[in-house]
């Protein structure tokens, strides 16, 4: 099946964001890090359902998502852990909190596992957005393939001041020298880096969807739209979002 | 900078098509569907106002940061030590340490924070020549 061929969208969208999309949705039926194929289709649904979860609803208007308790509404495909783990972040993540995080894992989550999740839902979120926005369909879940994880966790990756390990902005070295430059990096570049397959895809999607990383410095860059533009829509989305970061 | 939380402001940004492009990205982030009217409104409106190509770019944005402002909150990231010196003022300003994500990011020391309000003017010229100079 050939996935994204946007010919529902009548602007015609750059070669460069079909590719990249394309390449997510291969990358999303195979086994990762940590979640198997079926497993991390299984992420990207459950975060569809997300939006339309009534215990999420509530949450969003309570004072507190902990104020509301309930079960959310799923697909039964994933555990307890991972489907909270997932509606959490999809729908309020301007709320989460350490000590979430850390229940996440008392829940059975394991910092890896929580991270390969996170890096699922939010590539889906950021196609399925894009669609929404352009006024397309959201694209059919590719079938997953079969096959175990890989289990690859990068020695460097250590605790450093947010929840999760990451590795050291000096240390993308060895098999791990490809994600950045020696200290040139940032904290969201580092923040999947416990998964370092993550920051790969994310490299590549934010490339696409945003600026090349390394670009980002130069108030120049433009696409179309010009820098001030991007970064006018880029700041309300985050704003939009309580997203202090 | 105050257009990033103010309707109002954007007028004095400086931003082409900024009041456009607002309306957009606050229509794209509540929209229940890409059938929802009001983003359908806004969508003919950035078309209009920018092309199709930058509208696709717009879209592409709206995706890129419904992504990034996960990933920060999901693994509680802290700000950069640079960024978190010379926006703490602004961030003051604009209302955003009351954000409850704030909380994983300490507060600049009052060195930095010195140094970040001697480099705002310098900031504010640089983002109104980045509006003026690519249109």
């Amino acid at each position: 099946m050939l996935y994204f061929d946007y010919t529902a969208s009548s602007a015609s969208v750059s070669d460069e964001l079909v590719a990249v999309h394309r390449a997510f949705w291969e990358n999303l039926a195979n086994p990762g890090s940590w979640w198997t194929g079926a497993e991390r289709v299984a992420i990207a649904a459950e975060t569809r359902r997300a939006r339309a979860c009534s215990l999420c609803r509530k949450r969003r208007e309570g004072l507190s998502p902990a104020s509301v308790q309930g079960e959310h509404d799923h697909l039964g495909a994933l555990g307890p852990a991972a489907v909270d783990a997932v509606h959490r972040i999809s729908t309020d993540p301007g709320r989460l909190t350490r000590a979430w995080y850390e229940q996440t894992l008392a829940a059975g989550l394991t910092d890896a596992q929580y991270v390969e999740l996170l890096s699922v839902l939010v590539f889906v979120i950021s196609i399925d957005n894009f669609n929404r926005a352009l006024g397309v369909p959201l694209e059919p879940l590719p079938e997953a393939r079969a096959g175990g994880p890989s289990r690859y966790r990068p020695k460097t990756a250590r605790m450093d001041g947010a929840y999760v390990p990451m590795i050291p902005a000096s240390d993308a070295t060895g098999a791990e020298a490809d994600l950045w430059n020696k200290n040139q990096t940032a904290n969201v570049i580092r923040a999947l880096s416990l998964v370092p397959d993550a920051v790969r895809m994310l490299k590549k999607l934010s490339s696409a969807h945003y600026i090349p990383f390394e670009e980002v410095v130069n108030p120049r860059f433009r696409r179309h739209l010009d820098r001030s533009q991007i970064e006018l829509i880029a700041g309300r989305v985050s704003v939009l979002n309580e997203c202090f970061y | 900078m105050a257009a990033i939380t103010s309707d109002r402001a954007v007028k004095n940004s400086g931003v082409a098509h900024g009041d456009v492009l607002l309306a957009f990205a606050n229509a794209a982030y509540a929209a229940e569907s890409e059938a929802d009217p009001t983003l359908a409104v806004a969508r003919e409106a950035v078309r209009s106002a920018v092309g199709d190509d930058g509208f696709v770019d717009a879209c592409a944005v709206v995706g890129n940061f419904q992504r990034m402002v996960r990933i920060a909150d999901g693994t509680g990231i802290p700000l950069d030590g640079v960024v978190s010196a010379m926006t703490q003022d602004i961030r003051e300003e604009l209302g955003i340490e009351s954000y409850p994500s704030a909380e994983n990011s300490s507060e600049a020391s009052p060195a930095a924070r010195a140094a970040g309000r001697a480099l705002r003017p310098v900031m504010m010229t640089a983002f109104r020549w980045m509006g003026r100079r690519d249109r």
